[in-house]
């Protein structure tokens, strides 16, 4: 296993999160596809860190940290979802407009 | 060095934050607005705190591990503080807020602020990224914090959705960027960036552009603005904006300047379309709220002059502009909500419809002339603070012969001329509406909000000098 290896995997999954975050309806597949994109990152700040600064753990602390801001947007935003969806039913991007204009 | 001693405002606001958090749970239900006093006394004390740090030369003033504490910062931390107080004192004669928990709502905003402090000290793309969030974090759950509203919860939806999207793009810039620098500390970059830089900075530009609401990253901001407490579109209007305008000056002039990475193109095309997106969408709108959204757009766009020169000019007039900015823009809310509290009791609709703005010299002359005065500092009209700020930033376009930048920003003032008075015209000349109680009736906090940003808005246009001598000696970066 090379850092392309890594490299690869990472942006991968970074476009597969972009991908679905712009296409999916489903505001919760949109979260799903976000958490793609931040371990995206985190994978490659994992191998960065092992194969370009082996001396310092500079790369994992800042996963460390992802990890920790992703959980909590998470958490903000599946509250929003669910405040929605007791208000209207809907977890489709589609429905929420009322604001437009 | 750790120096985490220089850090000793946030920490005390952080404290006080999470004081009033707990205190929510224990104060008596229905009791909860009286915490807004508290959170009132948190900012004063931070603010107090910084101040004391100004004055007591050198002495709190250096380079921590992660951070930078420079005039630069100290000035940027007086605003950011300055326009939390006056949305806090908006936030006591709105009545949206539940009453249930309103002592979280100050706590929320007070973390929001302690972010913003951190952004604007940040020198390592790890702290950077961490208060952008806690900045986010906060501001999404702020934006929806009117449950029983459908337009706060859908605004604080399409806000987080945007901002989940940009923070992870920042993420992965930042691992590009480690990658090329192997560190994440921006201090020591002398070498050009190669390409992994480059793009990393690219997509950490995305980040940055979504707080700042630049041109292609502002889908959320008419909705989430719109939505949102009305206090809490005070704040947002303009405190993030001007944390992250601000640590972006630092990014783009003291950590990686152009030697490093030239962005200059790309960031003048996106200032010229921020200027130009938002004033001409503004024109069409007819919610004040949605009309201020459109227009703080534009105002983002003018701030971005003095990054795309990146001169000491322009530095100056990014601080100038940001500290004027948030006087008038929090000005022109403080007179949108009293009307809209004044509508909401008389007819049924959109209460901030811009009809609300109807005959409003003869209702209460005072209210009209405040509101005037904010609209043509906003436009940049001379005698007014606006006009000052707008001076320095078209200066240095012009220093820097970035002509067309300058061209850009005259004629985008124009355009706004037309929405600003098209509301002057209505309060002036406009017959108030039928129902409408002949006497406006403001709450007193609304009241000494507007008159400390109308007297902060007529000083600094009658007589500039001591500001700008306070905004020369502050902008300067330290490492």
């Amino acid at each position: 296993m090379t850092l392309a290896h890594y490299l690869f995997l990472g942006s991968a999954l970074f476009i597969v999160g972009i991908f679905g975050a712009l296409t999916r309806r489903n505001v919760i597949g949109i979260l799903m596809s976000v958490e793609l994109m931040f371990n995206a990152a985190n994978i490659n700040l994992a191998a960065f860190n092992r194969f370009l600064a082996p001396a310092g753990v500079t790369g994992q602390a800042v996963a460390l940290f992802i990890m920790t801001v992703a959980a909590a947007e998470v958490v903000v935003g599946l509250a929003l979802v669910l405040m929605i969806y007791r208000a209207r039913d809907t977890v489709y991007a589609e429905d929420i407009n009322i604001l437009r204009g | 060095m750790v120096n985490l001693a220089l850090l000793r405002p946030e920490f005390v606001l952080s404290a006080l934050a999470l004081a009033l958090l707990a205190a929510d749970l224990l104060t008596p239900p229905g009791r909860g607005r009286a915490l807004d006093w508290g959170a009132l006394a948190s900012c004063a004390a931070t603010l107090a705190l910084v101040i004391a740090g100004l004055a007591c030369a050198g002495g709190h003033l250096g380079l921590g591990t992660l951070w930078a504490v420079d005039p630069f910062s100290q000035f940027l931390k007086i605003v950011i503080l300055g326009s939390a107080i006056l949305s806090l004192l908006l936030n006591l004669d709105y009545e949206g807020i539940p009453v249930r928990h309103a002592g979280s709502f100050s706590g929320l905003l007070l973390l929001c602020t302690v972010g913003m402090m951190f952004l604007v000290s940040a020198v390592d793309l790890l702290l950077l990224f961490v208060s952008l969030e806690l900045v986010s974090l906060s501001s999404f759950v702020l934006t929806g914090y009117e449950r029983a509203s459908p337009k706060s919860n859908e605004g604080a939806l399409k806000y987080f959705i945007f901002g989940a999207f940009a923070a992870a793009v920042m993420a992965f810039g930042i691992s590009l960027f480690y990658g090329e620098a192997r560190t994440t500390l921006l201090l020591s970059l002398g070498s050009p960036l190669g390409p992994l830089g480059l793009l990393g900075l690219l997509f950490i530009l995305i980040g940055f552009g979504f707080k700042a609401a630049m041109v292609p990253m502002h889908f959320w901001v008419p909705d989430a603005y719109e939505g949102a407490p009305t206090p809490v579109t005070a704040f947002l209007s303009v405190a993030p904006k001007v944390a992250a305008l601000g640590a972006l000056a630092r990014l783009l002039t003291a950590l990686v300047p152009t030697r490093a990475a030239d962005l200059t193109l790309l960031l003048s095309i996106l200032c010229v379309l921020t200027m130009t997106v938002g004033n001409f969408v503004a024109l069409f709108q007819r919610n004040v709220k949605r009309l201020l959204a459109y227009s703080s757009i534009a105002q983002a766009g003018y701030i971005m002059i003095g990054i795309v020169t990146a001169d000491a000019m322009g530095t100056q007039g990014v601080l100038l502009y940001s500290f004027v900015y948030v006087a008038m823009n929090i000005g022109a809310f403080a007179m949108a909500i009293a009307l809209a509290e004044d509508r909401r009791r008389y007819a049924a609709g959109d209460p901030y419809d811009l009809s609300a703005f109807d005959g409003l010299a003869g209702r209460s002359l005072p209210a009209a002339l405040a509101m005037a005065f904010f609209l043509l500092s906003l436009a940049g009209i001379p005698p007014l603070a606006g006009f000052i700020g707008k001076f320095y930033l078209i200066g240095s376009a012009v220093g820097t012969r970035h002509y067309w930048l300058a061209v850009a920003a005259v004629v985008n003032s124009v355009v706004s001329v037309y929405y600003y008075m098209s509301i002057a015209y209505r309060m002036f000349f406009v017959a108030r509406q039928r129902e409408a109680p002949r006497r406006l009736s403001m709450g007193v906090s609304l009241y000494g909000s507007a008159a400390l940003a109308l007297a902060a808005v007529l000083a600094l246009g009658v007589l500039p000098d001591r500001l700008v001598a306070w905004v020369q000696a502050s902008a300067k970066f330290l490492p």
